[in-house]
């Protein structure tokens, strides 16, 4: 009796283990840095779905914009099927920002605002 | 610490850069007004090529007696000094900021070469505080605003380097890097650290009465 109930318990529960595990490899859990040439920095820490839950974020547009010619945000549109770096490039030209400030403006600048979330360095450049 | 991180960063960063760079300037101009009515003899000796060459004498290692007569005291005060104002111009962390707010951006240095910079001014500072404590010539002109002097120093590098590595008590450790290094900034106009701005003028006028009035070297 006590055996089968390890094993209901015990066995489902190692299978759920093993899929959450499996799962979580597919999610990002850092930003990739290596649009970067020679990053100085540990990739910053942003568990990307885990994140926009806690942050209560729903519309992907707050980070994964598109903007018209003139500058205007498009609402309803959204841009997650390209990376920032496609965008951004290492300098900045006109209102759009470098890479690296578009980023600590994006991520930094909101945590601020919020006064929620990491804003110093290693918070987010985490050193192992 | 939301709020802590923000008024340090903020209205105190601000006021540290306006004291420093304000009262660097006053001092010079009450310098330059003093000079003109008490000793107005002082701009009749200046002169621009025997003051220049005087400088780069003076900046230059090995390149006087008294630097040759002290060849420790010379690569300490030479590394020390160079890094001391090159590492925290040219430290990517600062760039970062600098780019965060203004948008401005300018070459860094690999943090690791910067962080090596920070420890040779760490070590600067201990080696100028044996010194001071050890040998009697250095210990007769001391006060203890030279011991408050080096800790005001000392204390942005140590904070700064053991923020870098994320060591100890991290979160705390910016802040207190923030507010020391913003101390230092203050201090810089109304301490000794004002030789960061005098130390030209007066080797100037060093090199101005030597060679222009002696007719002899000053190094
Ligand atoms: C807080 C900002 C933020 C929000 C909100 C956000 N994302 Fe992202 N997302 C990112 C960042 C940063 C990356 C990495 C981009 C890069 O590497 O260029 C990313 C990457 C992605 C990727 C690429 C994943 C991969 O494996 O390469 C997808 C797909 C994506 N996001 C979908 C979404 C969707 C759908 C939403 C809305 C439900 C959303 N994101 C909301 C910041 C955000
Ligand atoms: C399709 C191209 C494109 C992509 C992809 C893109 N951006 Fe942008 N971004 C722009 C343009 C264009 C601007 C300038 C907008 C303007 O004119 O004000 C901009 C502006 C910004 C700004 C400054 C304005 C603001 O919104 O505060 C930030 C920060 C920013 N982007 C962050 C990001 C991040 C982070 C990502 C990736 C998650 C990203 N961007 C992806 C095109 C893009
Ligand atoms: C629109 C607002 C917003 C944006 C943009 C944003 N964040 Fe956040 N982030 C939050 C909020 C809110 C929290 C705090 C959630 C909580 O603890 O309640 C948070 C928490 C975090 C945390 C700590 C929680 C965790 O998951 O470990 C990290 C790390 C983080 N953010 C990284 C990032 C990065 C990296 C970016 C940019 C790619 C980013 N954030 C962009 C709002 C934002
Ligand atoms: C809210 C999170 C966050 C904070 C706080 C933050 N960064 Fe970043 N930073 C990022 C993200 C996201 C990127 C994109 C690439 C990556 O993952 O490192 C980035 C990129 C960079 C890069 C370019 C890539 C590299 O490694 O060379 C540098 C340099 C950098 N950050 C330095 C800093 C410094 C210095 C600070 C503190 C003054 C800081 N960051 C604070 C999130 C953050």
């Amino acid at each position: 009796m006590k055996k089968s109930a390890l094993f209901t318990v015990a066995v489902p529960t190692l299978l759920l283990l093993m899929i959450a595990v499996a799962g979580s490899q597919e999610e990002i859990e850092f930003v990739d840095n290596s649009d970067f040439s020679n990053a100085q920095r540990p990739p910053s820490v942003f568990r990307h779905e885990e994140h926009n839950e806690i942050a209560e974020l729903e519309d992907c547009a707050e980070c994964h914009h598109i903007y018209d010619d003139n500058g205007q945000k498009l609402e309803d549109e959204s841009s997650e099927d390209q990376r920032c770096s496609e965008c951004h490039e290492s300098r900045s030209s006109g209102r759009k920002p470098s890479l690296t400030r578009a980023y600590h403006v994006n991520c930094k600048g909101c945590h601020l605002k919020q006064k929620k979330g990491p804003f110093l360095c290693g918070e987010c450049h985490v050193k192992q | 610490m939301v709020d802590v991180y923000t008024f340090v960063s903020g209205p105190l960063a601000w006021a540290a850069f306006t004291i420093c760079i304000g009262g660097c300037l006053y001092r010079l101009i009450s310098l330059i007004v003093l000079a003109y009515k008490k000793e107005r003899f002082i701009f009749t000796y200046m002169s621009f090529s025997y003051g220049l060459r005087s400088i780069v004498h003076w900046i230059t290692p090995f390149a006087t007696e008294n630097w040759r007569r002290h060849p420790v005291l010379t690569v300490v005060t030479f590394a020390f000094h160079i890094s001391l104002v090159i590492a925290p111009i040219f430290l990517l962390s600062h760039i970062v900021l600098w780019e965060e707010a203004w948008d401005l951006r300018w070459p860094a240095l690999p943090d690791a070469l910067a962080d090596t910079m920070a420890v040779i001014v760490i070590a600067g500072c201990i080696f100028f505080l044996v010194r001071r404590l050890k040998l009697p010539e250095v210990q007769f002109v001391t006060t203890a605003s030279d011991y408050v002097i080096l800790a005001i120093v000392a204390a942005p590098f140590v904070t700064g380097f053991l923020a870098y590595h994320q060591w100890v008590a991290y979160p705390y450790m910016v802040i207190a890097h923030i507010i020391s290094g913003e101390v230092m900034l203050v201090a810089i106009p109304f301490t000794r650290l004002s030789h960061m701005v005098f130390s030209p003028l007066t080797r100037a006028y060093m090199g101005s009465e030597f060679g222009k009035v002696r007719m002899a070297r000053d190094w």
